[in-house]
């Protein structure tokens, strides 16, 4: 869909923070998505006035239901329509009539099966009447704070993440759906979810405008597939990474017009190379696969940006320092020398069996005292940017006592710090209580540096750009 | 979308202060004599059915005196019967350096993106290049240098790098203020403190 003819930018505010919501299709049969929409409010606990309606019932889940939109007398900020694409235009045209500010468009059956024409309908009524109008084809909208939850999916088969910073834009349904049910099992929250389907109205331009202004985002998240408008997407993108970091996945590596290039640049920079390259110059982190999106997610949430590259590690095992340091020197960062005093002081508090060099091997029997030192002493050397602390909890002197000294430390460090713990289940236990302090905990050395090195990346572009 | 003749697009390409190889056409063996004096030069023939001139078997390099130009003139004009309409066009040879291909185009989404990454017959087999959106500033020139896997091979020392930064300042200039669809400059022969686009291929 081109949106070539736009006046101004829809905002999105009705939709994610209104005071009421209609539920169009709402259905007292548990297997409807009318049904599971409706019930998900419910259970969200959402505080606002809630209108289901369906012109063949009189109650639904206890609530009074109403046969159109237009019975209803109070106004009403948000519709979410779940019902056949075919009476969407009327449905819409009554919402117009009624006043209602933004609407969520959930049914398919419209561009993306080739049914233009009814798309452009509904775009047309939405402009007519300035309803913010998000879809179709779509999940719709989540917000945690204003306990808004449109999707059709049941909260017992997909986990609501937690109150938190990360807002997370998706054009896939599906793709959307999994990252949330990813995103509840990390130690970060959301702010906003937004999956925007066929982006027949609402679009990444708009999306993008009020997550820059909205203070509750700490973080964007976008899962993309194709741009509607491309020179104001780079406008808007430009002046959010100036704010906040923007982390994407891209879908559709597709060799669009490679075919028919009459040049070398022509077959090299094809459409998804173009993707790619406006990302990067625009400040974009631009992960690979899900597992990336994550890891970044968690770093850009927690972290403040670095003033370099160089980066301290203090470890309880010697081989994964060592692998680290590779990892390290892989992702583009660099080891720091640590200062002559910072080497003295060390020297006053380490066992003699502790190496006063990098990566600083405090040895399998360090415990919390040590461990704590050696965090206290490094971190305040000028040398230092950023800090990795690999802890392996399989040893007789790592336990809980370690993980919250370090939850401790970060409390009140400007620099950023980050945990590495691979192992089974004890550390995945010590993972989580560090994560919830606020600490990040990778898996892997190529996880934590790759993380790190985006972080490093960010703070580059935001301070040379 | 029309391809530009060679030494209109690279008159243009010197408006905008980029250092284009010496070329003429030629129609006869003796105007190749006489162009190369007592250099070295490299002949091609220039044709919209021979895109891929080294494939096709349509450049001579590194030619002198009169018996192998007029040689090289005389095979070059019999392939050229069925490449018709054609030109042949002389250059001066190039001093060694390193190949890099500079490019850009017109795309449908972001407008004019443009390009820099090892070049001449390396560029299909690697493909390691950096692209941008236009207009770039110096930042992102500098950007899409560190980019580049081969970036030593690209710019072989600091002055070459900034030379290459300005070069493609430069570039960016120039798709940014004229309607150009597709440009390769391939290649362009960097060496440690100067450089020439020994070959244009600019469609409006």
């Amino acid at each position: 869909m081109k949106q070539t003819e736009r006046t101004k930018d829809i905002d999105l505010t009705p939709l994610l923070n209104p005071k009421s919501v209609a539920v169009i299709g709402a259905s007292r049969d548990p297997d409807k998505v009318g049904h599971v929409i409706l019930q998900n409010y419910i259970d969200a606990g959402y505080s606002g006035k809630l209108f289901p309606v369906n012109n063949k019932t009189d109650t639904i889940l206890g609530l009074r239901t109403y046969k159109s939109i237009l019975d209803i007398k109070e106004k009403v900020d948000l519709a979410v329509i779940a019902l056949p694409a075919p009476i969407v235009p009327q449905i819409l045209e009554e919402c117009g009539k009624a006043g209602v500010k933004s609407a969520v468009v959930v049914s398919g059956g419209f561009a993306e099966v080739g049914n233009v024409d009814l798309q452009n309908r509904i775009v047309e009524i939405a402009k007519k009447y300035r309803i913010a109008m998000l879809g179709p084809n779509c999940l719709g909208v989540m917000d945690p704070r204003t306990r808004i939850d449109t999707l059709f999916l049941p909260t017992y088969k997909l986990n609501r993440p937690k109150v938190g910073g990360v807002s997370f834009v998706s054009q896939s349904g599906a793709v959307g759906s999994t990252i949330l049910d990813l995103i509840s099992k990390e130690g970060f929250g959301l702010a906003k979810f937004i999956s925007y389907g066929n982006a027949a109205y609402i679009d990444e331009v708009d999306i993008l405008n009020y997550l820059m202004k909205d203070k509750d985002t700490k973080v964007i998240v976008m899962y993309i597939e194709g741009i509607n408008r491309g020179k104001e997407f780079i406008e808007v993108a430009k002046k959010v990474t100036k704010i906040k970091p923007i982390i994407v996945i891209k879908a559709g590596a597709t060799e669009m017009g490679a075919a028919a290039a009459h040049s070398h640049t022509a077959a090299l920079a094809g459409n998804h190379e173009v993707y790619e390259a406006a990302f990067r110059q625009f400040g974009f982190s631009i992960a690979k696969d899900l597992s990336e999106l994550l890891y970044y997610a968690k770093i850009f949430d927690s972290e403040n940006l670095p003033e370099g590259n160089r980066v301290a590690i203090i470890t309880n095992g010697g081989g994964t320092g060592v692998l680290t340091t590779d990892a390290v020197y892989e992702s583009g960062l660099t080891l720091t020398q640590l200062s002559d005093e910072t080497k003295n002081e060390l020297k006053k508090y380490m066992p003699p069996i502790v190496n006063i060099r990098l990566p600083l091997d405090l040895a399998g029997d360090a415990d919390k005292e040590r461990f704590e030192k050696a965090v206290d002493i490094v971190s305040k050397d000028p040398n230092v940017d950023m800090l990795i602390v690999i802890t392996l909890f399989q040893t007789p002197g790592a336990d809980s006592s370690v993980a919250a000294a370090l939850i401790h430390k970060k409390e009140n460090m400007e620099k950023p710090m980050i945990v590495i713990s691979p192992g089974g289940d004890y550390t995945q236990m010590q993972k989580i209580m560090m994560e919830s302090g606020g600490l990040p905990v990778y898996d892997s050395p190529m996880a934590a540096t790759k993380s790190l090195y985006e972080l490093y990346r960010y703070a580059q572009y935001k301070k040379n750009a | 979308m029309g391809l530009v003749d060679y030494m209109e697009a690279a008159r243009l390409l010197n408006k905008y202060g980029i250092n284009t190889i010496e070329s003429k056409y030629v129609k006869s063996a003796a105007e190749a004599v006489k162009f190369a004096g007592n250099e070295q030069i490299v002949m091609k023939v220039l044709s919209e059915k021979a895109l891929h001139k080294t494939k096709a078997g349509v450049v001579k390099l590194g030619l002198s005196g009169e018996k192998q130009i007029t040689d090289a003139f005389n095979e070059l004009y019999r392939k050229a019967a069925e490449l018709k309409p054609y030109s042949i066009i002389v250059q001066k040879m190039a001093k060694p350096g390193n190949e890099i291909i500079i490019g850009g185009r017109e795309d449908p989404q972001f407008g004019k993106i443009i390009m820099i990454g090892i070049g001449g017959i390396y560029v299909e087999a690697f493909k390691d290049v950096a692209i941008r959106i236009c207009p770039i500033k110096r930042y992102d020139a500098n950007e899409m240098l560190n980019q580049l896997k081969s970036k030593q091979i690209v710019t072989q020392n600091g002055k070459a790098t900034e030379m290459v930064v300005n070069l493609l300042l430069k570039v960016d200039k120039l798709l940014t203020e004229n309607s150009i669809s597709e440009l390769d400059l391939n290649p362009v022969i960097v060496r440690e403190s100067d450089y020439s686009v020994v070959d244009i291929r600019m469609l409006k």
